[in-house]
């Protein structure tokens, strides 16, 4: 496959430099790539610190949306309070129903796709996947997946990059007005019931909890779930492989993860003038934690451009590392295992019929990140 | 056989007799508060981290380069912190104690 195996655009800066240089949108960010000073630099909240509403997403988000996001964007000592309202809810993807759902769920999405002739895997499996598997998270009716399938890969942009967040932080509202006036099990109505530091939470920091649990989840899962069902497109034998010894499930879905690191990179904003690996930051400024050149990074993980599914140690930090590491990777873990596994159980094998790769084309790199498109053919067993 | 006790943040102790598997795995298995296991193992998560008993240290063994590496930057980390998923249970471990160190 021409495509295959992934291009790691950061390998020659990072061999020279442990960070650059380099901007986005015209802004300055000292991009950090080596993968001891990324996690060194991710656990330096005073020096790089995530109290910077609209600011720890690059590009910045100031014209998506209104509201600061939870627990992301805030350092301690509040991030651990912030944090502990919601950790409840990301601890249910290891309940035995939880998981069986979502294998159900799972299963059902591949026999169609089995059934059809062709399937674009992006639209009509990735996000369809994605939607329903959060209805799980926050513990809604299946039946909302259908309003957040209509909201494509992006909920904050649409393809050609106009902004479409409003749509979303009008929809939040209405569904924490429905909760303060019949609250539920869910996780909006548990959100308008908690308390922090004696009070209530505010309708802004409500939001900006809604904010981050609909796009911080969802092209990360829909990336990672087409980069899956491409690359065993390209590697038939190593879906065999992994059919004869499903044992190794869980060690390939982390391999598959570092592989995929859909989230490339994050910022964090630096309070006074400092110095980030060898570049000068001026107060005000980025630096951004580069995962994707981290997980790359060849002092750690060998051969990091080839595929190893049963590579082990695999520290991977494509779900991030300190105290902001992600909420979600419970849910995300049992996404990916539940896909292999049903890959292995239904499906034979899979064929590319068509591709457009996402390019994320910056100042300094151009990174393949998944799909725009992807159409297959998935032959049954 | 081998037995394995794991002492909770509260001071709570978990006896495992007949223990087999890693670390992880056997206090995943007894629902140990503070170890989660979320990465199945591969080193990635932190979610597994023991402080090992002093009297062990030397049966355990080291940590690899790479365990070491991540420990360093692990909260709660001193010289007697081990990713448990990385500790594979053997007769030569038996009646092994380790503190849960999240
Ligand atoms: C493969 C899928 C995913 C990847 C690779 C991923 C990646 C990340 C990364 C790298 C961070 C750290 C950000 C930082 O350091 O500032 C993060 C944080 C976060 N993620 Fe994810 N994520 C994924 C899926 C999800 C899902 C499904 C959800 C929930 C619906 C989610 C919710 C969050 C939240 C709430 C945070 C903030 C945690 C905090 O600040 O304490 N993520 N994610
Ligand atoms: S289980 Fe993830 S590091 Fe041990």
């Amino acid at each position: 496959m021409p495509n295959l195996p992934y291009h790691d655009p950061f390998k020659e800066e990072r061999k020279e430099h442990p960070a650059i240089a380099t901007e986005f949108d015209g802004d300055p960010v000292a991009m950090i790539l080596g993968f001891k000073e990324v996690r060194e630099a991710a656990r330096n909240y005073e020096k790089f610190s995530s109290d910077a509403p609209f600011r720890v997403p690059i590009p910045r988000e100031e014209d998506v949306r209104t509201v600061r996001q939870y627990p992301l964007e805030v350092d301690p000592p509040v991030h651990a309070q912030y944090r502990k309202i919601v950790e409840p809810f990301f601890k249910r993807p290891t309940q035995p129903e939880y998981i069986a759902r979502m294998g159900k769920m799972i299963g059902e999405l591949l026999a169609g796709a089995c059934q059809r002739d062709s399937i674009e895997v992006v639209r009509e499996f990735a996000i369809p996947l994605q939607s329903r598997a959060l209805t799980y998270l926050l513990n809604m009716p299946e039946s909302e997946a259908e309003v957040w399938i209509k909201w494509g890969t992006h909920v904050f942009r649409d393809a050609s990059g106009v902004s479409k967040g409003a749509e979303m932080e009008a929809y939040c509202n209405e569904l924490f007005d429905q909760a303060e006036a019949h609250p539920g099990e869910d996780f909006f109505s548990a959100l308008t019931q908690a308390s922090f530091e004696g009070r209530p939470l505010t309708r802004q920091e409500l939001l900006g909890y809604a904010n981050i649990a609909f796009a911080g989840g969802r092209d990360t899962i829909i990336n990672t779930v087409s980069t899956i069902i491409a690359y065993f497109a390209g590697h038939p034998e190593e879906l065999n492989w992994l059919r004869n010894d499903p044992k190794n499930i869980v060690v390939a879905g982390e391999e598959l993860i570092r592989y995929t690191t859909p989230l490339t990179h994050i910022g964090r904003l630096c309070p006074v003038d400092t110095e980030a690996y060898g570049v000068p930051v001026k107060a005000g400024d980025l630096i951004s934690l580069c995962w994707a050149s981290a997980n790359f990074d060849e002092t750690v993980f060998q051969n990091p451009e080839t595929v190893q599914l049963d590579r082990k140690p695999n520290p991977h930090i494509a779900f991030g590392n300190g105290i902001h590491n992600c909420l979600g990777a419970a849910h995300a873990r049992l996404i990916v295992r539940t896909l292999l596994q049903k890959l292995c159980e239904m499906a034979s094998s899979i064929t590319i019929l068509s591709e457009t790769r996402n390019v994320e084309k910056e100042a300094a790199y151009e990174r393949c990140n998944a799909y725009a498109e992807l159409a297959v053919i998935i032959q049954p067993i | 056989m081998s037995q394995v006790t794991f002492i909770s943040p509260q001071g709570e102790k978990i006896v495992v007799k007949n223990a087999m598997g890693n670390l992880m795995e056997i206090a995943t298995e007894h629902d140990v508060e503070g170890i989660e296991g979320n990465c199945g193992g591969v080193c990635s998560c932190g979610t597994c981290h023991v402080w090992v008993e002093p009297e062990w240290l030397e049966r355990v063994g080291q940590a690899s380069e790479i365990e070491r590496g991540i420990l360093n930057f692990e909260d709660n980390s001193n010289e007697r912190s081990r990713l448990c998923c990385q500790i594979e249970m053997t007769d030569d471990l038996d009646g092994i104690v380790v503190k849960v160190a999240n």
